[in-house]
């Protein structure tokens, strides 16, 4: 007889396992109600959580969504506001004007035609970013991405949200207990039982005895009590690639309620890291984050404070350890790690919550139907997984390899030893033929698509050389869709209300489902 | 600018008001709030639809008169001849608390219409009609109101898309209309379906669906008067 998979248990009250019961249990909300499938969470009474990722990806539109979440409900209860990307400020010279604009919209005709050989040949002095998107021009007058009639979750600029995670992770949680019939049991975990292949059979708690389960998701944080602890999963370091290990954070009030809110991350590079700058309704969210070998805690809070300015005072900082890197594997037996258990990486571009959404997805969609077939599916999620990260890494590598800041921090990161071999291979790569929809990134569910890379490396300065000749076939279309991104530019910055307003309105009057 | 002030029987004893339906006057309005009791009498002449206000993106009903801009197709010379909704026959009234108000700068206020006041500064029977619409259309404001955010709360409102391709060649998209998803509502448990009958909204949700037969109706109505317009280009 083959043991079904019917009962999992979540270790860990935070944001990564209230999403990824959320997840799992709306996607087997029919077994729920019939009784045969359960998601029980356990949440210590005693551990505060990390409230890590106050940045997030549009996926989280769609994850909310199908978990049947109000998107009204959550700019009310978690201090939501809407993100159109990032804006990197002083990352490749250091300069007042240096910066360049990550949005979440693809280029114009993304799947058409390639833009950037187009953009190269003939800038005629327009970023890229503005050449192919209206979004960068939305950012800079701080424009929200929808109106108020706009549907909940439907957009007219591609966006995600900026909330707050302390509220976040409580919201799931009421949503999850009262709709999604997720069991909630505060209780410390003591001892983790493993049967003789290896399994997790139970949890011996303090407060609620023993908890059995078929499958166990370990989203107890930093700390991989299941997955690292118990199953002895290693953790595999990477400071040699990523070199900030700190980071210092404040909330900072607005001058007046009224100041305008940035629908965008504003990050910003300083002589030995960058800073967050993430605008909620009630409060600007803003940290260093920095390499401890180039800077001094002591430095790094006066820059912090230089940045913030008149505003910081009276602040004191929140100093954080980041320890970049990931498990050496993710799902390991039948227990699986999502969130901080599974890794952790700079918030440099927001991954920390999207790869919570991707991995919850992956395992409710893949749920192994019983013991026997579980390995398949989990070697599955470890190469998965182990390509995210791998990509996530490259990504965010990618940031601090074309600057040509003089500090050693920055000078450091330009090091070819520390440049991943795949990385390296495709800037060479990219020097000749830039990236497109059809190479390299060209999984389902990319993280960064090639698009992103185009925003950073041509954001960046990066040098293609076109071939001569190479754009006359597609020349017409592509001058069509960039024709196009000007005309609907004009017509976004008159339609659309400010980011602020829009978001009060959201509170007064609600969004609409349909 | 409206200029709206309480009306005062002594500061507006001698003023008149065109009552009648004219675009001059400002019944050319292809769009028009209505409230549930005039369903009724809309249903027969006029497609009853949601549309969204621009400002709070809430759904409130409307009758359609036309596709265009400022588009009144049953209005002509000799004014309205089909059921004229309540938010155009209040010309230029308003309500402020319980008192009725009155836009001056209105261009109905014009010497040639009809009195509000006697000699005596009584209300004349002008007036009194106006009062006795406003008894109507304020509470049923907030009963359409409530009757929306039901249909709304039960998931019973799906976008409606027209597209339309008129004789001489001219084409229509209109989009921002919503209607009855039917198909939510035959899905509807039985709970919801008696309560929604018992509170009269039933019988409101099938009249928005037979008025959905007027859509090809008012097509035809713009294509006759697009025709006409043609003809007389041609003509001249």
């Amino acid at each position: 007889m083959v043991r079904p998979i019917q009962n999992i248990v979540i270790v860990g009250g935070g944001t990564a396992g209230w999403l990824t019961a959320g997840v799992i249990a709306a996607r087997h909300q029919g077994r729920i109600q019939q009784g045969n499938f359960s998601v029980t969470l356990i949440e210590s009474p005693n551990v505060p959580i990390i409230g890590v990722g106050e940045g997030t990806w549009p996926t989280l539109r769609t994850t909310l969504e199908k978990m049947g979440v109000s998107e009204t409900d959550l700019f009310r209860h978690c201090d939501a506001a809407f993100k159109q990307g990032a804006r990197f400020a002083r990352w490749t010279t250091g300069a007042d004007d240096d910066g360049y604009y990550h949005p979440l919209m693809l280029p114009q005709g993304f799947t058409q035609v390639n833009l950037v050989p187009h953009w190269l040949e003939s800038e005629q002095g327009r970023s890229f970013c503005d050449a192919v998107t209206p979004q960068g021009a939305l950012c800079d007058e701080g424009l929200a991405p929808k109106t108020i009639t706009t549907p909940e979750y439907q957009a007219v600029a591609n966006y995600a949200y900026h909330l707050d995670a302390g509220k976040f992770a409580p919201f799931i949680q009421k949503h999850c207990t009262t709709k999604l019939g997720v069991r909630h049991l505060l209780a410390d975990v003591q001892t983790v039982n493993l049967a003789e292949n290896g399994d997790i059979k139970s949890l011996t708690t303090e407060q609620a005895g023993e908890i059995a389960g078929d499958l166990f998701v370990d989203c107890t944080g930093f700390r991989s009590l299941l997955l690292g602890n118990a199953l002895g999963v290693g953790f595999k370091e990477c400071k040699d690639v990523l070199f900030c290990d700190t980071a210092m954070a404040m909330q900072v009030p607005y001058e007046t309620p009224e100041s305008p809110m940035a629908s965008h991350t504003i990050s910003t590079a300083h002589s030995a890291g960058w800073t967050w700058d993430i605008g909620l309704p009630t409060r600007r969210g803003i940290g260093y984050v920095y390499s401890s070998h180039h800077i001094s805690d002591e430095d790094a809070e006066a820059e912090l404070r230089h940045y913030i300015g008149p505003q910081a005072k009276g602040l004191t900082p929140r100093k954080i350890p980041i320890r970049s890197g990931h498990r050496e594997t993710f799902w390991k037996n039948n227990c699986v790690a999502i969130g901080l258990a599974a890794g952790f990486l700079e918030p440099l571009e927001s991954s920390a919550i999207v790869l919570v959404e991707l991995s919850a997805k992956l395992i409710a969609e893949q749920m192994p139907a019983n013991r026997d077939v579980m390995d398949i599916v989990a070697a599955r999620f470890n190469d998965v997984n182990h390509y995210r990260w791998g990509r996530i890494i490259d990504f965010l590598k990618l940031h601090y390899v074309l600057t040509k800041r003089p500090e050693k921090f920055w000078q450091d990161n330009t090091d070819p030893a520390s440049v991943p071999d795949r990385l390296k291979n495709l800037l060479h790569l990219w020097k000749y033929q830039p990236p497109w929809f059809f190479d390299e990134f060209d999984r389902i569910e990319e993280v960064f698509p090639a698009a992103s890379y185009q925003y950073v490396l041509y954001g960046m300065g990066f040098k293609t050389e076109v071939m001569p000749g190479d754009n006359s076939g597609t020349r017409s279309t592509a001058i069509g869709y960039m024709n196009e991104n000007t005309a609907m530019t004009r017509k976004l910055r008159t339609q659309l209300p400010k980011n602020r307003d829009l978001v009060k309105k959201i509170h007064e009057y609600g969004l609409q489902a349909i | 600018m409206p200029n709206i002030v309480l009306l005062n029987s002594q500061t507006h004893r001698t003023l008149c008001v065109q009552a009648g339906a004219s675009a001059r006057y400002g019944d050319n309005q292809r769009f028009v709030p209505v409230i549930m009791g005039e369903f009724p009498h809309l249903a027969v002449h006029y497609p009853i639809l949601l549309t969204k206000d621009q400002d709070t993106g809430q759904f409130f009903a409307g009758a359609m008169l036309g596709f265009d801009e400022g588009e009144n197709l049953f209005l002509d010379a000799r004014g309205m001849e089909t059921y004229r909704p309540l938010n155009l026959q209040r010309g230029p009234f308003f309500t402020a608390g319980d008192d009725l108000a009155i836009d001056l700068d209105s261009p109905r206020i014009d010497e040639a219409g009809r009195p509000l006041f006697t000699e005596s500064g009584e209300p004349t029977q002008y007036l009194q009609s106006i009062m006795a619409l406003f008894r109507d259309l304020k509470p049923g404001l907030a009963v359409t109101k409530n009757f929306v955010q039901t249909l709304s709360s039960l998931k019973l409102i799906e976008p409606i898309d027209i597209d339309l391709a008129f004789d001489d060649g001219s084409k229509r998209s209109l989009t921002g209309l919503y209607t009855i998803n039917q198909n939510a509502l035959r899905a509807l448990p039985d709970a919801d379906v008696i309560d929604l009958f018992r509170r009269d909204y039933l019988q409101v949700i099938y009249l928005m669906i037979v008025s959905l037969k007027q859509v090809p109706v008012l097509a035809r109505r713009k294509n006759n008067a697009l025709l006409k317009a043609t003809a007389a280009l041609q003509g001249a």
